[in-house]
């Protein structure tokens, strides 16, 4: 294959696609979109300084409080405001449809509420444009609409014959065309990176990791546009006819951006179908229940717990005790609560996992979704980065309640037997400010690498395969 | 230059082309006379190297024709209808056309080559697809011209022109035939073949039934013989 042919023939077809008039139309409205998502990428992003601002009142709320027993200040509790990523501006995921705050206090897991479709009416989910759906579902269209006839155009009018005589080879012809696509399909890609790039350097928060994203993002997009060519400019060459051509590339549209995925989504979730909030809470009350009720130092279930303390210290009466009993029963409590939630909680989210799975294991077969799985990891807006804040908020709380547990056990007296006892057992305001604020952290790179492998494999692997599908049409491919 | 030997081409049971012998010369005219599906384009695929024969040998200059393109360097090809690139001036698509057959040749050049075709200098930096069919004919001669092909192929060339263009075509053929070059033409124009072919041979289902000098007859004896034939 020379190369200085392959250049000739992609910069002939690309000369030739911006020369033409139906790509002015296109042009214009990608840039539209391209407006409209950037702005609403901006607007959507800007709610990280309303949660910052009410994480900052959480805080200050919290600090502020009285002098207090250690077990009211459990119960008062605090907020966790999930943060958008920084990238979150060019790919929303499934944040709209997730909560993003969520009341953390002792004994109780609360769930994550607020989400932008809970405050949205249905039109949510048809009004939604983010720069990474219009990469995902337009691009596609933008690039099979230029390419579908590069081919069989020249085949019908004999052009082709004149290509071929003229010296070129199919292999030269089929690598040049799809270069030249590829060439426009990273011209209007590249608007789209720029205004991430400019949100990118103008936010306060931007880390190194997050270049190292971006740089991720805009290998597997230009991966996926590179996929998409190949596959335009292979079916082009094998279609009778540039009508049959396009039918074919707009079945694998539909196929790719609206069967799949509506299809993998129903599987997942009538093979393995997830119980309801009430059923879920219930499941756990009914649990807890069996372990009694730590408030009360004298329920029953902790009866041979206290036996056995009293025994180690040697004394007949809880009150005895070098510490408060109270604030060790509820530490105990607390610990056993949790790990009931935490097991259901992984149960849940292995149902939910499986529900997924259709959806991460059709990525193998379906680029479209590869990439859509792949882009909401990396930037942050998938589901296992909102499992990852669920897991980080209960950490937190758990760390909070049993920390106002370690104080009552440590600073209360030991003769006060219930819980919080009004404004004689208290604890000076400033030991608030020593626990630590809740901080959400992004998952990692390479965690969220790691959870995608799939769809990396899968884009790698579609790659391949569609540049072997070229090859293999280089030596198979009809002139006439 | 150009020979068939025993060339056949089958469609599943169907005989595209039976045991076509033919030779042609250097500097030769050779018009293919025949009725639609006779095998005129067939035999022109096979030169080309576009599809591969059933049996027996198409040879351009002692190489024999195939998908491998070892005759490209030798050949050009004139189809019914000259597309190109319409939104690409003819200045342009030659450029281009020239360039992917390795010669690269200056602005200068390729307007004298346009020119040498018969088209007209005011012509040669309009978009392509404000031609007329003639001037597109004209710009896929300067591609043959550019390349310096020993062969052109034509398949039915002068079909749809009005008779000032085919009687400029024929006179861009001869002149070609005078520069030592050698033209195998598909036609159903009898006429057209009398007039610019050294030779004519006339197809029937895939055979050739007749071959003619065009020293020894006229367009009307053709005529009656081509229509006596099919």
């Amino acid at each position: 294959m020379r190369k200085d042919l392959v250049r000739l023939i992609a910069s002939q077809f690309g000369k030739g696609v911006f020369k033409s008039r139906a790509m002015l139309p296109i042009i214009g409205i990608l840039l539209l979109l391209l407006a409209y998502a950037t702005y609403s990428g901006i607007q959507y992003h800007d709610q990280n300084h309303f949660r910052e601002d009410h994480q900052h009142m959480a805080r200050s709320s919290w600090e502020n409080n009285p002098d207090k027993h250690p077990h009211r200040m459990a119960h008062f509790g605090t907020f966790a405001f999930r943060l958008k990523h920084p990238l979150s501006v060019f790919d929303f995921g499934i944040e709209s449809y997730t909560g993003n705050a969520v009341f953390l206090e002792a004994h109780k897991q609360n769930t994550v509420n607020f989400s932008e479709a809970g405050f949205s009416t249905g039109m949510l989910r048809f009004g939604e444009l983010s720069l990474a759906m219009i990469l995902q579902l337009i691009l596609p269209l933008v690039i099979f609409f230029i390419g579908y006839s590069s081919i069989v155009s020249d085949r019908e009018n004999g052009t082709l014959k004149i290509l071929l005589t003229q010296g070129a080879s199919w292999k030269e012809i089929l690598f040049g065309r799809s270069m030249g696509l590829f060439i426009i399909a990273v011209l209007l890609i590249t608007p789209f990176f720029l205004a991430t790039m400019i949100f990118l350097l103008t936010e306060d928060h931007t880390v190194l990791g997050d270049w190292a994203r971006f740089a991720l993002i805009g290998t597997s997009y230009l991966l996926y546009a590179s996929i998409l060519c190949l596959v335009t400019i292979a079916i082009s060459a094998s279609s009778r006819s540039a009508k049959n051509a396009l039918i074919k590339l707009l079945g694998l549209w539909l196929l790719m951006a609206v069967l799949l995925p509506k299809v993998s989504q129903a599987a997942g979730a009538y093979f393995n179908p997830t119980p309801t909030k009430l059923e879920f809470r219930a499941a756990i009350e009914e649990e807890v229940k069996k372990y009694g009720d730590s408030h009360n130092p004298n329920d029953p279930y902790y009866n041979t717990l206290r036996d056995s303390v009293l025994q180690v210290h040697q004394v007949s009466s809880v009150s005895e005790l070098p510490f408060n009993y109270s604030g060790f029963v509820m530490s105990q409590g607390e610990k056993i609560s949790a790990e009931i939630y935490n097991r259901h909680h992984d149960l849940l989210m292995a149902r939910y996992r499986l529900q997924n799975l259709p959806a991460k294991w059709l990525a193998l077969i379906n680029p479209y979704l590869a990439i859509r799985n792949l882009s909401m990891a990396l930037c942050g807006t998938g589901f296992e980065s909102y499992v990852d804040f669920q897991l980080q908020a209960e950490d937190y709380r758990y760390m909070l309640a049993q920390k106002m547990n370690d104080l009552q056990i440590k600073y209360i007296s030991p003769s006060r037997l219930s819980g919080s006892e009004g404004k004689r057992d208290v604890l000076n305001r400033e030991t608030w400010k020593s626990i630590p604020d809740f901080k959400h952290e992004f998952m990692s790179l390479s965690t969220a690498l790691k959870n995608e492998l799939i769809s990396v494999i899968s884009v790698l692997l579609w790659l391949l395969l569609s540049l072997w599908g070229v090859q293999y049409l280089s030596h198979n491919a009809k002139a006439i | 230059m150009l020979e068939a030997r025993n060339l056949s081409k089958k469609y599943g049971n169907t005989d595209a082309l039976q045991d076509l012998n033919l030779k042609v010369g250097q500097g030769e005219v050779y018009c293919l006379l025949g009725q639609n599906g006779a095998g005129k384009t067939t035999t022109i695929n096979i030169f080309l190297g576009l599809i591969s024969p059933s049996g027996g040998t198409a040879l351009i200059d002692g190489v024999e024709a195939g998908r491998k393109g070892r005759t490209n360097h030798l050949i050009a090809y004139i189809p019914e209808v000259v597309q190109l690139y319409g939104n690409m001036s003819g200045l342009e698509n030659l450029d281009f056309f020239s360039r992917l057959s390795g010669h690269k040749h200056s602005q200068q050049q390729l307007g004298s080559l346009l020119l040498k075709a018969g088209l007209k200098e005011e012509e040669h930096r309009k978009k392509l697809s404000f031609y007329s069919k003639g001037m597109r004919q004209k710009v896929g001669i300067a591609i043959a011209l550019s390349k310096e092909a020993k062969v052109i192929f034509m398949d039915e060339p002068t079909s749809g022109l009005d008779p000032k263009a085919t009687n400029e075509f024929t006179v861009i053929c001869k002149e070609l035939a005078n520069e030592n070059k050698t033209i195998f033409m598909a036609t159903h124009d009898i006429f057209n073949a009398v007039n610019v072919g050294d030779k004519i041979g006339i197809m029937k289902e895939g055979r050739l039934i007749q071959s003619s000098d065009t020293t020894t007859i006229n367009a009307h004896e053709l005529q009656e013989l081509y229509l006596k034939t099919i």
